[in-house]
């Protein structure tokens, strides 16, 4: 009885000071909110409308003209080699790079792990982390002078060891590939270490339990290693993905396309149709094609790592 | 744990040992390379080490080029980026997390939707945008469209939901108002998370390549990467200079890795961020 009067006249004070309390919080919460939203608003959402209004219009901001073009600018990329090219190129770049960055990093990931001194696993990680905290700018502009063909490093190793030099950035059957070495030196210090958190989270009884029952090496890393991986591989995998989409830098310092367009990248076809070439509708239409690519191929992954963790 | 198998260890380090060596490759050609002279190159050199070591390549970088504003304009965009993308995080994180509005839900997913757009999609309207407010070739175009991010809210909702409402309940009974109660309490609660997207933000102006790239091109005004690249367009032939700058700009990112490592990989770690 006692306890419910108090209660009572707890709930005659409160909603009056909830009241008060709610209208402070009311004008915190819109005075704030506020300039944060008109920043997301500005160069976020706006934005985007706006590219995809863009891309039904054939525009050129140096002459200010916009000319309502309907679907033709999406019509004109289905006809455009140069377009195709670079889908091709974008699809190749991502699926070599994102395979070979996952093997590798994945088995220096567990070969640091099996390191047991303390300061040389972390002095290990750290090495291999160095090249992904310098501007890739820079380390485009190293790489580049590494793969001269006159008196760079790599031709030099290769006329130590009396072979013919390469034209690595020139050469097509070889530029894609050089940009792949390149960017996974540059990039591969994040999933070792994604991959080694996610190795130091692996309760060490099961180990142990599949050592008492015999397992071998192999056997274990299949079927306990791997499985119980499945959280960090798949969020590697999408982050790595969509990076590797995204790729600019390099391509744009180290090749600019060629030759031959065999490193025309989606991102620099873009960059190139709208601030080298002002078509700036058609490059907007193109951005909305690699939106959708993004979209799809992040849903598809996500879906598949879903099933698979399921059994 | 394992059973020890000591000729496979003794393999597997040794393997490690020489990828450790090809990942430094890279920074010793850099160093080396830096330190060539103009005549070595120009006459053509076929050899990993300089033949006689000389710091022409720095003596020009430094005194020819305007390198003390490339790093001071690249130092200024970044820090301010930085402040603010922590301010506005925690700000409107806790907004999203501990009060309720109308529309919350909606512009919530919103913003989280921003974080899976390319930048190539949205860089052409936020140059038009940025030209419209006549910022072009200005350091503010750097700065505006970065002061906020979809990331730094959700990670701050994340972690401000965890914060039990009684603690916050019971500082508001003390009259503290919502400002206060975000600097004395919300803010020192998720100081991990905040140092860790300070240093990604941080880390990810400075680093900025595209953005500069489009809205720059006054020399003056550029920022470290991109005043990289056009000093090597100007001065490809003699990279002992280019790679002076190379090295003077590295240098400062490793150093600044090496103190804050532990929070670096931390932070990675937590919040998966790239």
């Amino acid at each position: 009885m006692n306890l419910g009067t108090a209660t009572g006249r707890n709930k005659g004070i409160e909603p009056g000071a909830e009241r008060a309390g709610r209208k402070n919080g009311r004008k915190f919460i819109y005075l704030s909110l506020a300039p944060v939203l008109l920043l997301f608003g500005v160069f976020a959402f706006l934005p985007i409308g706006w590219s995809l209004g863009l891309s039904v219009f054939k525009y050129n901001p140096l002459s200010g003209s916009a000319l309502f073009v309907g679907a033709d600018n999406y019509i004109r990329m289905l006809g455009d080699s140069v377009f195709l090219k670079s889908l091709w190129v974008t699809f190749k770049f991502v699926i070599i790079a994102v395979m070979v960055n996952i093997i590798i990093t994945l088995m220096i990931a567990v070969a640091i792990q099996r390191i047991r001194t303390g300061w040389l696993r972390s002095l290990m990680r750290t090495l291999f982390f160095l090249p992904t905290i310098a501007p890739l700018a820079g380390t485009a502009i190293v790489w580049s002078t590494m793969f001269n063909f006159n008196h760079g490093l790599f031709n030099i190793l290769l006329d130590k060891m009396h072979m013919a030099p390469i034209q690595w950035l020139s050469d097509p059957h070889y530029a894609l590939y050089s940009v792949i070495m390149m960017t996974l030196w540059a990039d591969i210090g994040y999933n070792i270490v994604l991959f080694i958190a996610g190795l130091d989270s692996i309760p060490d009884m099961y180990y142990e339990a599949a050592i008492l029952d015999g397992a071998s090496r192999w056997h274990i890393f299949k079927d306990i290693t791997l499985p119980l991986l499945r959280r960090s591989m798949l969020f590697i995998s999408v982050t790595t993905v969509v990076s590797y989409f995204q790729a600019f830098a390099q391509f744009q310092i180290m090749t600019k396309g060629e030759p031959f367009n065999e490193t025309r990248v989606l991102a620099l076809h873009i960059y190139e149709q709208a601030f080298s070439n002002s078509n700036m509708g058609y490059a907007s239409a193109m951005a909305t094609v690699f939106l959708l690519i993004i979209l799809v191929v992040t849903l598809l992954q996500l879906k598949w790592g879903r099933t698979e963790w399921e059994y | 744990m394992h059973r020890r198998n000591k000729w496979l260890d003794g393999l597997i380090m040794l393997v490690l040992i020489v990828a450790a060596c090809a990942m430094l490759m890279p920074y010793a050609w850099m160093v080396l390379s830096s330190l060539k002279s103009n005549m070595e190159i120009v006459s053509g050199s076929h050899t990993f080490l300089p033949s006689k070591a000389s710091l022409e390549g720095y003596r020009t970088v430094l005194v020819d080029a305007p390198f003390g504003r490339w790093l001071m304009n690249s130092a200024v965009t970044s820090v301010v980026i930085t402040a603010a993308t922590l301010f506005t995080s925690a700000l409107a994180g806790y907004i999203f997390a501990k009060h309720q509005f109308k529309g919350q839900k909606l512009l919530f997913i919103l913003i989280l939707a921003t974080m899976m757009i390319p930048f190539q999609v949205i860089m052409i309207p936020t140059y038009l945008i940025t030209a419209k407010l006549g910022l072009v070739n200005q350091l503010m175009a750097i700065i505006l469209p970065n002061l906020v991010s979809s990331y730094g809210v959700f990670l701050a909702k994340q972690f401000i939901e965890d914060i039990p409402q009684d603690l916050l309940d019971a500082a508001r009974m003390d009259g503290a108002g919502e400002l206060r109660l975000m600097v004395r309490i919300i803010a020192p609660l998720i100081l991990p998370m905040l140092s860790a997207l300070g240093i990604f933000t941080f880390m990810n102006s400075w680093n900025n390549y595209l953005w500069p790239l489009i809205i720059l091109n006054d020399e003056s005004k550029m920022t470290v990467p991109l005043a990289l690249v056009y000093f090597n367009g100007t001065h490809m032939v003699n990279y002992n200079v280019v790679m002076s700058a190379a090295v003077l700009i590295t240098l400062p990112v490793i150093a600044v890795f090496l103190i804050f490592q532990k929070q670096f990989i931390k932070g990675l770690t937590m919040t998966g961020m790239k």
